[in-house]
């Protein structure tokens, strides 16, 4: 007895130690993986820039170089400049540029500042002025899309299939193929888009619209399957309860059930926004990889997302888009924990207000 | 004698298994029928047929007649929502809304219309709960939630859930296994003052509770009925020799 209680406890440990192991091994990729993030990103909300009367035009950005007459102080410097500023990087500089850009140092008449064009400025052909706004409205304005496309269909079906679909074959192999979907491959349904919304409906093609519908179609699955689950969680003592006062089943539904459910639910519906927000293979598909330098002003507008922008910038050859790559995806990464949070503060309002 | 639920010649299967041989009995007038028996007789299932209950269950299906002061409450014109409101139930668990304790006692009377402004709700929601024991305790936080109740407490508030519909029979299934003997004591002594305003059927497993509080038995044994006959004589002359096995002990 005690000699196999010793070795009991012994597996305990080490099953308990390996756990452990596996989860600093995440930790450590994850840390990775943000620290590289954070140190190639956080120089791009830093910008360049050079006293104007010292400055060489062929050292400033194309556009500040026709605003040289104005009187501006501080020009924001090119591309290179920056990058040699910053990191030291020499790229295309002569020795001789490398040498005046150390004497404009030492005289203190280039510094670095707070780049808030990179979020008020939309894409740009130039690192150095590019941002993310025109990406940030897009994305903004498809999710809105999404949400209005995904929340009532989707609430809706998992409603009737969970309490009034008859329990048949026909309703069988529509849930067995809604799990399925749930699935599949987003880039699947990028192609749904650009047969049904594009080509078949012909709405405008690299819009709000259209991106919108099309992950809204991509999260319906995962909406339906969550908000399923969590109204199967509910006890039937609570729609037992009602009906035994004599509720009708729409109320039993809308005064309980669906209270009870709410926070699974709306966890669900911000889960799978989050997945859409992030989602970049579907709008390739639909044609929003198109270069967009004007923030959209309706959602029938030519835009691009977020997703889609970082994606164009990781194919750029500047210097420059690399920091920005890596800055768009903090702020990506900073607008998803958002909606997280968001979703985990909802869940435990309703919670609160369902158990106590 | 007038029976206020006289169920004739009721079968119950559940798809291809029978749960109730064509039971008959009679449920007498303002008194309490104890229905007893071993687990899995039918004693439930006869039960949630007197209001219905078991519409619900897939692939279900009912013969024989359930007549409601002599009108069949599964002839098609009857609606089960209306049969409910004179038929009301109260759960093995106890099972409150989550919500307040106000909420839960205003809830049938909300669904029904049943009052005509504010403070007639509020009379509602006092002599339910005083009827059904509880409004001395909790009359000071009646807008606490009402899980926080303890779970005799819990199923008293079901009661009055229950009785603020003002139905004319109450179903109580196995109302007090999930309580300690304290609390049962309680809902024993408020089923006897209850009776004097409703017709009562109570499920038990508690032979002892079926002794105390009712004045009619029923021994139910694998979907059918065996005995049936006023309380005092079935426990002390039971006519069956399988009643006698039960009550005494010997098997179940």
């Amino acid at each position: 007895m005690k000699k196999t209680l010793r070795k009991r406890h012994r597996r305990e440990k080490y099953f308990k130690s390996l756990g452990l192991a596996s989860l600093c091994l995440a930790l450590l990729f994850l840390g990775t993986i943000f620290g590289n993030i954070l140190i190639t990103g956080i120089p791009a909300f830093f910008r360049t820039e050079i006293l104007a009367k010292a400055a060489p035009s062929d050292f400033l950005n194309p556009h500040a170089k026709y605003a040289l007459d104005e009187e501006k102080k501080w020009m924001t410097a090119s591309d290179e400049v920056d990058m040699y500023y910053k990191n030291d990087e020499t790229g295309n500089l002569t020795p001789e540029q490398v040498k005046t850009i150390q004497s404009l140092e030492a005289h203190d008449q280039i510094r670095l500042t707070f780049n808030g064009a990179f979020l008020t400025h939309s894409d740009s052909r130039e690192p150095e002025v590019a941002g993310i706004w025109g990406g940030l409205l897009g994305s903004l304005l498809t999710l809105i899309v999404t949400f209005l496309t995904a929340f009532p269909l989707g609430i809706g079906a998992a409603i009737y299939l969970e309490e009034f679909a008859p329990k048949n074959r026909l309703v069988h192999l529509i849930e067995a193929n809604v799990n399925n979907l749930a699935a599949v491959p987003s880039i699947l349904f990028g192609l749904l888009g650009l047969v049904a919304f594009i080509h078949f409906m012909g709405f405008p093609r690299p819009s709000a619209l259209v991106g919108g519908l099309t992950l809204g179609l991509m999260s319906l699955p995962v909406v339906i399957v969550t908000t399923r689950a969590s109204l199967a969680a509910v006890p039937y003592a609570l729609k037992e309860a009602a009906m035994g006062l004599g509720a009708m089943p729409l109320q039993v539904l809308f005064h309980h059930v669906i209270p009870a459910a709410l926070p699974g639910i709306v966890t669900g519906i911000i889960l799978s926004l989050a997945r859409a927000l992030g989602e970049t293979a579907p709008l390739l598909m639909i044609g929003m990889v198109a270069f967009i330098a004007t923030p959209p002003s309706s959602i029938l507008d030519p835009t691009t997302v977020l997703p889609v922008q970082i994606f164009n910038w990781s194919r750029s050859p500047e210097m420059g888009f690399v920091e920005n790559t890596s800055g768009a995806i903090l702020v990506l990464l900073f607008v998803l924990v958002l909606l997280n949070s968001i979703a985990i503060t909802i869940r435990k309002k309703f919670e609160l207000q369902n158990v106590l | 004698m007038s029976f206020k639920i006289d169920v004739k010649n009721l079968s119950l299967f559940y798809g291809d298994k029978q749960a109730l041989f064509k039971v008959s009995l009679g449920l007498p007038k303002l008194q309490t029928t104890a229905l007893i028996g071993p687990s899995g007789c039918g004693k439930s299932s006869f039960l949630r047929c007197l209001n219905r209950m078991n519409d619900s269950v897939p692939n279900i299906h009912i013969d024989g007649k359930v007549l409601l002061d002599g009108k069949d409450i599964y002839a098609p014109s009857v609606d089960v929502v209306e049969l409910r409101s004179h038929v009301g139930m109260v759960f093995q668990k106890p099972n409150p809304f989550p919500r307040s304790i106000y909420e839960n006692v205003a809830y049938g009377p909300r669904i029904h219309k049943l009052f005509k402004n504010k403070s007639a709700l509020d009379d509602i929601v006092e002599t339910s709960l005083t009827r059904a024991g509880l409004w001395e305790e909790i009359k000071d936080r009646l807008q606490q939630p009402a899980t926080r109740l303890s779970g005799g407490q819990q199923q008293r508030l079901c009661i009055a859930r229950a009785i603020a519909v003002s139905p004319e029979v109450i179903l109580m299934d196995e109302p007090c296994s999930a309580l300690d003997p304290i609390a049962t004591a309680k809902i024993e002594e408020l089923i006897d003052e209850l009776r004097e305003k409703f017709t009562i059927v109570i499920v038990t497993h508690n032979l002892q509770q079926a002794a105390r509080v009712s004045q009619k038995t029923a021994f139910f044994h694998s979907g059918h009925i065996v005995e049936a006959g006023e309380t005092g004589e079935l426990f002390t002359m039971p006519k069956d020799e399988r009643t006698q096995g039960y009550i005494t002990g010997r098997y179940g």
